[in-house]
Parts: C-alpha cells; sequence; structure tokens
C-alpha cells in the first residue's frame, strides 16, 4: 500500500516550469530514492510536499487523506519530515534540548522538565542505536552526528515519512554504514523515507525502489532490483550521458611541487614531490589528514615542520605566496568557501585574478569580459549574462565558475578539494574531463576525493591517507574500488598484513 | 484571449517595474521626495526655482554628511560600522582650523585635515580589522574618545591658536588666505552655474570612489570581503588589510568634511558640532540602497541617498507649522518606510505573480 501519492503536480516559477505533470508515490516502509540531475525538480517536489511552497496544480495523497493546500505545519503534523541538506541543528544548545526544541516538557511549575526530556532522549537513542549523550553540546558533535541527531529529532516527533535530502553528504564510509544500519532498522519497523542522493552506489545498498526526474519531468521509477546503476545514470541525464573511460596515459614533465617531511594540522611527516601534468588523488576517510595537509600546501593552515618547495624554492608562509607560486585551491563545501553571493558571474571567476595582480589595480572590463567569453567556452558553462548574479547557475556550472577562477590565474599547481561536491552525474563527468584537460595543458593537479570509482578515472597516482599518514601509494593501474577502501580504512593492518 | 494578453502584459511590467525598483531605488527615493518638496514650496504660495535645489546641492547635510558617507558605505559594504564619525569630524576640523591659523596655508591646512582623518581611521582600522574586535564596540568608543578629547583641548590651547576665547576653533579672519578659503571657496559657487564649489567637491568625490569601487581590483575586494570573507580569504584577498583601509578611507573622507566644513562655516563647536552625524551618515547610505549585511550596494545610490535625506530635511523646514524639533521623527519615519518598502517590495511582487497565476489556472481549469 502507499503512503504517499502525488498525482499531476505542475509548478512554475516565472516563466519556468520547474515541474510539469510528474506522479510520485512511495510504498509504506521503504526507502525509495529520488533521482536527478540538479534543477531536475526533486527538491521543488519536496517543498511542495513539505508546504513550503504551493503547487499550481495537482493532488497531494498521504495516508489516504487529501491536501490540497498543504501547508508546513499540516504536514509536519501529519508526519512528514524533512531532514535539510543544510543541517538544521541549533548549536548552542544540548542535545536533548534540540531534540524536544518547541515541545518542550513541562514540570508542574512550568519549568522545564530536564530529567523527563533527558530520559526520554536517552531511550529514544537506545532504541535507534545512536551514540550520543544527551547532555553534550551540539556544537561538539561531529557533522555525521548532527545528522543522527536531525533524523532522530523527526522521529520524535512521530514522523512516519522522513524525507533525507543527501544526508550522505558530509559523511565518512563508516558513518555512512552506521547511519544505514539505523535506516534499515527504521524501514523494519515500518517508517518510511524519501532518499535524495546522487551517489549511485549508495541507492543499490539502502534503496528498495526509485524515481527519477529530469527537467521537471517524470521519466521512470520501479524496483531497485530490476534496474543497473547504468540505466538509472542514462534516465538522469538522457541522451548526454556518456560512461567513457576519460583516462589518457600521457608522458609527465619535471618535478614542480614537492613536500618533504611535512607535519601540520591533522597529519605529520608526509613526503611526496609531484611531476608537471600529473593528476594525483588523495583519498582517505573524513579526518585523515588528506584536507588538511591540501590546506597547508595553499598557505591556508600553517605547518608545523617540513618544507613545501615548489621548483626547488622552499615557499612559505600565507596564501598569497602560495599564489604567487602558481599554486591555486578549490576548497571544498562551495557555499561556504567560495561562492561570493551578492556578486556577479565575471566578479566571481576573477577575484582570485584580482588579486595576484593588485600591483595593477584598473580593471579593463573589455578585456576581462573576452577573456570571460573564452573560459566560458573552455569550461562549458552554462550561462546567460556574465552580469548575472552566481546563484543564477547550477550547482555544477557554479562549480565550474570556481574552477575557472584557477585558470584564470594562471596557476600551474591546482588543488582541488572535493570537487565533485553536491554537482549532478553530467557535470561531474564534464569537471572529470576538464581535470584530464588541464592535465594534458601541462597542469598538476590533486583531486582530494572519497569516490574511488573516480579516482580511478582520471588518476596517474592515488595516495591513501589514514590517520594523519600517508598508508599506501598506488599508481594507476594499482588504483581499484576494493584496495582504496581497504587501505583508507587500515584494514590490513588490523590483519597484521 | 486578450484578457491572457494583458495579464501578460500587466505581469511584464510589474516585473521590470520590480527590476528597476531593486537596482535603482535611491532615484525613486529622491524623486518621490523631491516631487513632495516642490508641492510644498508651491503650497506655500512660492515658485520653485534652480535656487532651492542649488541650497540642497550645498547644504551641509549634502555635502559633509554625504562625503563622509561615501566612506560609511565602503565600511558597511565590508559588514563593518564605524559610529566614530561625528567625533572625529570635530576633531580633525579643530585640527584643519588650527593648521589654518598657523601656517596661513591651504594646502598644509588641506594636508593636516586629510592626515588627521586617516590617523582616526588607522586607529578605528587596527583596532576592528586588525586585533578582530567588533566594529560596533571599538568606534562607539573612539566615538567617545575623539570628541571628549576635542572638547578638552579647546580649552587648553592657547586662543592665539585655536582662533577663538570661547571654547570653540575659529578660523582667523586676519590671516591673508581667510578671504580666498571662506569667501571664494567656502561659500562661492562656480560661475555661471551657480553650483556651489563645495558641492562639486562632493561631486567630484564620488565619481572617484564610484569609480573606485567598479572599476579597480580594490574596490571588487572591499564587496567580496562583505559577501563571504571566508571565500575572499581563500581567494587570496588580504581580509584584514581591506578592512583597516576601509576604515583610513572613511576617515580621509571626515578629513576632508572637516576641510569642507571650515571653509563654509569657518568655525566648529566641539560640544556640539557633527552630533549624531553617525546617523545621518548610515542614514545616507541605507536610503541610497546599500545592504547593511554587507556586500551589497552603489556608491551613486550614497550620492542619491544624501540629498534625499537633505530634501526631506528642507520639507520640513519649509512646513511652518511644524517645530523643528519635530524633525527627527519625520526623518525616523521616512528612514524606515524606505526600508519597509525595500524589504516588503519583492514579497508583494512575488504574491502578485503568484495571484495571477493562480487566477489563470483557475479559468483554465474552468473551461
Amino acid at each position: 500500500m502507499n503512503i504517499l501519492e502525488m498525482k499531476g503536480v505542475s509548478k512554475a516559477f516565472g516563466g519556468a516550469k520547474a515541474l510539469k505533470d510528474v506522479h510520485f508515490s512511495v510504498a509504506e516502509s521503504e526507502i525509495h530514492a529520488l533521482l536527478g540531475e540538479n534543477g531536475a525538480g526533486k527538491s521543488t517536489l519536496m517543498n511542495i510536499l513539505t508546504g513550503v511552497i504551493p503547487m499550481d496544480s495537482g493532488h497531494i495523497e498521504f495516508e489516504g487523506v487529501d491536501y490540497p493546500h498543504p501547508t508546513i505545519m499540516e504536514m509536519e503534523s501529519v508526519g512528514i519530515a524533512f531532514v535539510h541538506q543544510e543541517i538544521n541543528v541549533v548549536n548552542d544548545l544540548t542535545v536533548y534540548e534540540n531534540i524536544f526544541l518547541n515541545r518542550e516538557l513541562k514540570n508542574k511549575l512550568g519549568f522545564l522538565d530536564k530529567k523527563s526530556m533527558i530520559k526520554s532522549t536517552t531511550e529514544l537513542f537506545r532504541n535507534l542505536g545512536v551514540n550520543i549523550d544527551p547532555n553534550n553540546m551540539v556544537s561538539e558533535l561531529k557533522t555525521s552526528e548532527k545528522q543522527l541527531l536531525e533524523i532522530c529529532r523527526a522521529l520524535h516527533e512521530d514522523a512516519k515519512l522522513l524525507i533525507l535530502d543527501e544526508p550522505t553528504t558530509a559523511l565518512s564510509s563508516q558513518e555512512v554504514d552506521h547511519l544505514f544500519g539505523i535506516l534499515r532498522r527504521l524501514r523494519e519497523k515500518g517508517k518510511s523515507f524519501i532518499f535524495i542522493s546522487h551517489k549511485m552506489p549508495e541507492i543499490f545498498e539502502i534503496a528498495q525502489s526509485y524515481t527519477v526526474f529530469r527537467n521537471g519531468n517524470y521519466v521512470s521509477s520501479g524496483a531497485i532490483k530490476d534496474t543497473t546503476p547504468h540505466q538509472i545514470a542514462a534516465d538522469m541525464v538522457g541522451e548526454e550521458y556518456i560512461d567513457e573511460n576519460l583516462y589518457i596515459s600521457r608522458p609527465l614533465g619535471e618535478t614542480i611541487m614537492e613536500v618533504e617531511n611535512l607535519t601540520g594540522h591533522g597529519f605529520s611527516e608526509v613526503t611526496l614531490s609531484l611531476r608537471k601534468g600529473e593528476i594525483v588523488a588523495f583519498t582517505g576517510l573524513a579526518g585523515s589528514g588528506a584536507s588538511e595537509l591540501m590546506q597547508t600546501m595553499f598557505g591556508v593552515l600553517p605547518s608545523v615542520s617540513g618544507h613545501i618547495k615548489i621548483k626547488k624554492k622552499v615557499v612559505d608562509g600565507n596564501i598569497t605566496s602560495f599564489m604567487k607560486n602558481g599554486v591555486g585551491m578549490l576548497p571544498s563545501n562551495r557555499k561556504e568557501n567560495s561562492v561570493l553571493p551578492d556578486m556577479t558571474i565575471l566578479e566571481n571567476i576573477y577575484i582570485a585574478e584580482h588579486s595576484i595582480s593588485r600591483k595593477k589595480p584598473i580593471i579593463s572590463n573589455k578585456k576581462e569580459i573576452e577573456n570571460y567569453h573564452s573560459l566560458k567556452k573552455m569550461l562549458r558553462i552554462k550561462a546567460q549574462s556574465h552580469l548575472d548574479p552566481i546563484h543564477s547557475l547550477s550547482g555544477g556550472n557554479q562549480q565550474k565558475i570556481f574552477l575557472g577562477r584557477w585558470v584564470n590565474t594562471e596557476a600551474e599547481v591546482l588543488l582541488f578539494d572535493n570537487p565533485t561536491q553536491g554537482v549532478d552525474v553530467g557535470a561531474k563527468a564534464e569537471i572529470y574531463k576538464l581535470i584530464l584537460g588541464f592535465a594534458c595543458k601541462g597542469k598538476t593537479v590533486i583531486i582530494n576525493t572519497l569516490e574511488i570509482p573516480e579516482i580511478k578515472k582520471v588518476s596517474d597516482r592515488c595516495f591513501v591517507f589514514f590517520e594523519g599518514k600517508v598508508i599506501k601509494e598506488l599508481t594507476h593501474a594499482e588504483i581499484n574500488e576494493r584496495d582504496v577502501m581497504l587501505y583508507s580504512t587500515n584494514a590490513n593492518y588490523d590483519k597484521g598484513v | 484571449m486578450s484578457t491572457n494578453n494583458k495579464d501578460n502584459i500587466l505581469i511584464k511590467a510589474v516585473k521590470i517595474i520590480s527590476k528597476a525598483w531593486t537596482k535603482y531605488s535611491f532615484v525613486f527615493v529622491f524623486a518621490i521626495v523631491l516631487v513632495v518638496y516642490i508641492l510644498t514650496i508651491q503650497a506655500n504660495g512660492n515658485t520653485f526655482r534652480w535656487g532651492h535645489i542649488s541650497s540642497i546641492l550645498s547644504s551641509q547635510n549634502t555635502v559633509i554628511v554625504g562625503t563622509i558617507a561615501l566612506g560609511m558605505a565602503l565600511v558597511i559594504i565590508t559588514g563593518q560600522i564605524d559610529l566614530s564619525v561625528g567625533s572625529s569630524l570635530v576633531l580633525c576640523s579643530g585640527v584643519t582650523i588650527m593648521a589654518f591659523n598657523v601656517t596661513n596655508n591651504i594646502l598644509l591646512t588641506l594636508l593636516a585635515a586629510l592626515g588627521a582623518g586617516a590617523i582616526c581611521g588607522l586607529i578605528n582600522g587596527l583596532l576592528a580589522g586588525f586585533a578582530k574586535m567588533p566594529p560596533f564596540i571599538v568606534t562607539l568608543g573612539t566615538m567617545l574618545i575623539y570628541r571628549s578629547l576635542t572638547l578638552s583641548f579647546v580649552r587648553e590651547i592657547d586662543p592665539k591658536i585655536t582662533g577663538s576665547s570661547s571654547s570653540q576653533f575659529s578660523l582667523i579672519s586676519e590671516n591673508s588666505n581667510y578671504e580666498f578659503l571662506r569667501m571664494q571657496f567656502g561659500t562661492g559657487s562656480f560661475p555661471g552655474i551657480s553650483v556651489p564649489y563645495i558641492t562639486m567637491v562632493f561631486v567630484l568625490t564620488m565619481l572617484l570612489f564610484l569609480l573606485i569601487s567598479k572599476n579597480t581590483k580594490y574596490g571588487k575586494s572591499v564587496y567580496a570581503v562583505g559577501s563571504n570573507e571566508k571565500a575572499a580569504h581563500l581567494s587570496g584577498i588580504r581580509v584584514q588589510w581591506t578592512k583597516v583601509t576601509v576604515f583610513i578611507i572613511v576617515g580621509i573622507l571626515v578629513g576632508l568634511g572637516s576641510f569642507v566644513q571650515a571653509c563654509k562655516i569657518g568655525n566648529v563647536t566641539p560640544a556640539s558640532s557633527g552630533k549624531s552625524y553617525e546617523m545621518y551618515a548610515i542614514a545616507a547610505v541605507v536610503l541610497g540602497g546599500v545592504s547593511m549585511s554587507g556586500g551589497k550596494g552603489n556608491l551613486l545610490g550614497v550620492f542619491f541617498g544624501a540629498l534625499s535625506y537633505t530634501t526631506i530635511n528642507f520639507i520640513i523646514v519649509s512646513i511652518p507649522s511644524l517645530s523643528t524639533d519635530i524633525q527627527d521623527t519625520f526623518q525616523g519615519l521616512v528612514l524606515i518606510l524606505v526600508i519597509l518598502v525595500q524589504t516588503v517590495g519583492p514579497v508583494i511582487k512575488e504574491r502578485f505573480i503568484d495571484f495571477r497565476k493562480r487566477q489563470k489556472t483557475k479559468q483554465l481549469d474552468a473551461t
């Protein structure tokens, strides 16, 4: 039996049709994957379902009841909970206070009944197998724990249908396993989930059924066991999708950057060297030190001991001196670390170039626009006017703008921290193609990512990090999903290999 | 079918107007205020003349507050605030007047004015931008300090240097350059077009800073810091340096304002001059459409904001039945009204479009 039925839902923003007569249904106690590229209409549909925005036409039926004009309050009260991609917990309160936010228990005198709240939180956590102390401050929790907390809060409100919007983006694979364990248990207890994700392996691991949207249209749906990742990917991107093997073996140049015995925040005694035109991957679980090493190689974090050499010259100090020596870094978390939200596309792509060439203070508009158009063509950015705000672009195109930010500085060493984060399948493939293109033009690229198939697609070498150390260096031929996973969880060590 | 077309045209018109409104709201605000001013003049039985415009242009509120507001806008765009500008204005005016009284040299006087302003700004900048203390508190502190220092110095210093024995700084009229500074530059107008010189100084300063904000890498970095500090830092922008420099710039503009004030008025009273100027400057910035949360705003808007602010003053003064005491009430109300329109406007627009759309689908359902 279906717990949720949405039929003939349409929605337009201005002239743009975000949803065109789509259907979507979720059965009782199932995990239903909702798939589609950015802009396919997933978020719009979920916002309609939870009453955030009104639909232009269509029907919503939840547990057999019709909701012609759902509101946020109404949908919450009937048991639909939205666990957002950006984590919505209050950092300055304790865990149990978050669970009871807006529905605090009170004693006879009208004061907060802490004891009962803590007790009931402990019970909830025990039932779910969550290992968090209810008295902890939320600000001290790890991202994954915050995510779990948000799910727990929804369950505590007795949600029957939980919408999880890319819940695994910020999690390491162990944490994902833990989360999935909990989801499976909850499913057995009769809860339903709408699971929004870009990661194919996860979907095949956790979901029972799926629905694919493309450009605001319903494309396909069915049981996961009757389909293949390839089929779903093809449904998502339409005919554009080509799962080609991108890797090209090519001659590498001389050594350009060397890291010698470098120790810093979260990593120690790392030694490695990079050659001109090489693509190197860093990988490791969250907290492995790979991201911190990358930030130290760009002067964001200070090193404790050891050297970084570029073209045999020791480089030390802040971001500016690394930029002057031809290094550029695309940080992770686009929204937080890359987007200048109030500024135009042109300003966003030029900001790093401006800070490197500040000795010539005047901007030449004509030259910048010309250059922007050639970058736009090279990076295949889909944008209307260079004066549009950066927010008018989809996630993938924004990310290409930020790649362009460093192409624009003519950096020779490009550090990309999680470059395909929050980017849809089509754009992912394009970004990796661009990365190979950079390498073919003699740029050196380091990618820090957890997506092992992507590492295999482009990189010449892969460094696996575990607890702040390089635990294994793999050549292109040696890279495979199983080995990388083994090393990054340090499973070999445990077996004494 | 024809109703449908009408609807489309209506929606399009609303969209165009709302787009222009969001981008050039400051021009609309000034136009509305100006129309009201013209109406009140005519209601008083007078005819509107160029002289009215010219007095708006040369008013202290336009020229001095406006000059300061240009710098204030940059500070606000980086996401900070400067409450000390009114106090540093009297401090700088004191320095300016004393410099003139001692040297009788116009260039040295101007340099002293700009230098004093730059130092006031540098102190704010180092504390707020460099030592990362909250700018609101830092400049609240220096606001108290700058004025009280001026108040106590004016009594201690020889009247031959301050130019006055009554707790005032005053230009000494015996100096040979007094005539030029006060009569020709300070209160004079460009021959032929009757635009005051001090207004031209303000307009030129505005154009210079408009150019800096739009066409230099420094200008872009100011916006970037206010838009997303972390992203700006990771793009190689020297965030702290940028934050310090905007304070120095507002300081220099305060210095320029104090020079103009000395030339226009000839004296300054530390106890009362420049009081609440920080608020007037912030008001002009906000009327000019600059976002208080940083990252957004146009310095051309600040120019119009200063004009609107002065005109509102003039309207109130020109209504005989209103006492000047009530002036601030009206200014406050207009300020709140403008912000209300700026924030509520887009919401109304969206509701309107939504409403039209729902009506349309209803019509389609009916047929």
